[in-house]
């Protein structure tokens, strides 16, 4: 086993609301991703993956809170560190962070270079205008971007450009992770083929250590990352390796979720799309027992009441279900016929 | 750029074009109105006459002199000869004024009192805004239903509120005029002080108003860039907050200007209540004496005046605006 770069222990935080009611939209997610992998992570709109990607940050402000837990990168703990330390030996510099609307992620008053110049003091106050624009320069060539965007205002790049822009902006400090939170949904296929190319090379190349990937493109995951973690209303409901995360998904949630994606294939017209009925449960007060189980079309009497703990099934694959590996297989085998 | 300068052009072109509507305009309708302005200044001059052919000459003379016997047309060709050299004519309710010379005393008390009561307004207003959008909580449960009451009474309820607190009751400050009436225009500290003194209620019944607008406008356009996705991104590039204020406020502010440039341009005609109410010796209470005594010379000239600062306004916006923001700046250039 490689060197884990990035580790979550039993990471909670919530919202709370103007109401002083608290909302647990990341429920005890553990995990962790090791040198030069990374994961992915996939679940409906509201299942909190793009919380989790902001509370891997360290960095917390209203109406998002620390509850409890660690993140670990790279053998150093952050979770209760002075804020201001996270702000500047944290974030851009050891974790980096995509966001998932580019388009609207830079400021548009301000030229690439000069919110660059900015990344850059506000880590290292020093930091000559030259300094920083060799170092603009280098980056944005190492990624195969033209080094005239540094002089534009976000306005006048593309769409597909200004998320290039974007991904480079985040690493200029060279980080070890980087969170990716949808740099893709918004963009036509042949940007989405650039940018996804972008961050591969950065992960073959070892400039970044691990990363990961948020989506609720099924397929994309598939093709960008090693492992797919699914979440399911603030907690981990199942990790595998991409291949069988995808083919042979266990919780019957993935399962779902797997199961209502189109792929291209031989007799697709007469495949009937399945749906997951219902919707995800509020997380204002999640259902007790498994989360799943008002839309599970599994459900048993006791999932309703007993806690649903991760099942750990071959090496680095986990599930949360009630029902064992064997018996699922069992179902899902007679279901096929 | 050329797309820019191609742009410039264009709203060069239609700045010009707009000018000499607005100055057939300001020429036309004031002579529009029903009454004969020499009748009304020759029964002023022919009190206590009783010779009527005497009384026909005086009016026969200032026909004449004001010109209003020559068709509208031939009107309107003198006056842009005379406009052209810089000759507005003589003001007919203030005969024997000139309408330049009306202008000249008046303009400055206007712009001395607008002014800095559009600037200082436009500042506190949009701090207070930006604060409230910034530390909400309490300071903005108040600050906003404060602004909004305020920025809606009219502006003639604002002066008369403060002529009567501070002026009336309190007798604390003069209630009318720009120095005091037993004064003569000098360069003598008491001249000074009584001009200050009368200054005070004229200013802050524009400024108060002022504020309210801007804190509203200025509060609202702060909160929307406060949530905006570049804010929350440079946050967790690890930009300080304090820098990323700036951001928001730089950009919060960017329609503010307009409304600053705008407030500027109709300075002018915005001073018209309070210099009437207080009777300051302004180009308002011009305007007002120069439309009640038919004074076509002096309403088109202040109309005029009025026209130009708004055009020049605007049209200044226009090409700044460009400069403060690239995304104008781009569509600009298309």
């Amino acid at each position: 086993m490689s060197r884990p770069i990035l580790e979550v222990r039993e990471l909670t935080t919530k919202y709370i609301t103007r109401f002083q009611e608290d909302i647990y939209a990341v429920d005890h997610v553990s995990l962790t991703v090791e040198e030069g992998k990374s994961l992915g992570i996939a679940g409906e709109s509201g299942c909190g993956k793009s919380t989790l990607a902001l509370s891997l940050m360290g960095y917390y402000f209203p109406p998002l809170h620390y509850s409890s837990g660690e993140i670990i990168i790279d053998g150093r703990n952050i979770t209760g560190m002075d804020p201001d330390d996270v702000r500047r030996s944290i974030l851009g510099k050891e974790v980096a962070y995509i966001p998932q609307a580019a388009m609207n992620a830079l400021n548009p008053t301000q030229k690439v270079i000069s919110f660059i110049e900015d990344v850059v003091r506000a880590h290292n106050p020093k930091a000559s205008k030259q300094e920083i624009y060799e170092l603009a320069r280098d980056r944005f060539e190492m990624l195969g971007l033209p080094a005239e965007v540094l002089q534009k205002h976000p306005v006048e790049l593309s769409g597909g450009m200004k998320q290039r822009t974007v991904i480079a902006v985040s690493v200029i400090l060279g980080p070890k992770v980087l969170i990716a939170d949808e740099p893709s949904s918004a963009l036509d296929v042949t940007s989405q083929k650039m940018v996804i190319k972008m961050l591969r090379d950065m992960m073959e190349s070892g400039f970044i250590k691990a990363m990961l990937f948020i989506t609720h493109e099924l397929p994309l995951l598939y093709n960008v990352t090693d492992d797919i973690m699914v979440m399911y209303a603030g907690q981990l409901v199942e990790r595998a390796p991409a291949e069988k995360a995808v083919f042979d998904p266990l919780h019957p949630y993935s399962k779902g979720l797997m199961g209502s994606i189109i792929v291209p294939e031989e007799g697709l017209r007469e495949h009937k799309l399945a749906a997951i009925p219902g919707t995800p449960p509020n997380l204002k007060n999640p259902p007790k027992g498994c989360r799943f189980a008002p839309r599970c079309r599994y459900v048993r009497p006791e999932c309703t009441t007993l806690s649903v703990p991760l099942r750990r099934v071959e090496d680095e694959r986990t599930y949360r279900c009630i029902i064992p590996e064997a018996e699922l297989r069992e179902i899902y085998a007679h279901e096929q016929q | 750029m050329k797309g820019y300068l191609k742009y410039f052009l264009g709203k060069t072109i239609w700045f010009l074009v707009t000018l000499v509507a607005a100055f057939i305009l300001n020429f036309i309708l004031p002579r529009l109105m029903p009454g004969d302005p020499v009748a009304a200044i020759v029964s002023r001059m022919a009190q206590g006459m009783s010779n009527a052919s005497g009384v026909q000459a005086i009016y026969e003379q200032y026909t004449e002199l004001f010109g209003t016997d020559q068709s509208m047309i031939q009107q309107f060709f003198l006056y842009v000869r005379n406009v052209f050299q810089g000759d507005f004519g003589f003001s007919f309710s203030q005969y024997p004024r000139t309408v330049a010379d009306v202008l000249r005393s008046s303009i400055w008390w206007t712009v001395m009192l607008q002014f800095p009561a559009i600037i200082v307004g436009w500042l506190i207003g949009n701090t207070l805004g930006a604060m409230a959008a910034y530390r909400k909580g309490a300071f903005d449960k108040v600050l906003l239903p404060v602004s909004i009451f305020v920025s809606n009474l009219p502006a003639f309820g604002m002066a008369v509120i403060l002529l009567v607190i501070f002026a009336v009751n309190l007798g604390w400050l003069p209630t009318s005029g720009g120095y005091g009436y037993d004064l003569i225009p000098s360069m003598s500290w008491t001249f000074f002080w009584s001009v200050f003194v009368h200054y005070q209620l004229p200013f802050w019944s524009i400024v108060l108003i002022a504020i309210g607008g801007q804190a509203i406008g200025m509060r609202s356009m702060s909160i929307y860039e406060l949530n905006a996705d570049y804010v929350k991104y440079s946050r967790f590039m690890g930009i300080k907050d304090s820098k990323i204020v700036g951001y928001v406020f730089r950009n919060a502010m960017l329609p503010q200007i307009t409304g600053l440039a705008l407030s500027i341009g109709t300075m002018v005609s915005g001073a018209l209540v309070a210099e009437i109410i207080f009777s300051y010796p302004g180009l308002g209470s011009t305007i007002l004496t120069a439309v009640l005594g038919q004074d076509y010379p002096l309403i088109s000239a202040t109309t005029l005046i009025i026209t130009i600062m708004v055009l020049t306004a605007n049209f200044l916006i226009e090409i700044i605006y460009g400069f403060l923001d690239p995304r104008i700046k781009a569509a600009q250039a298309d």
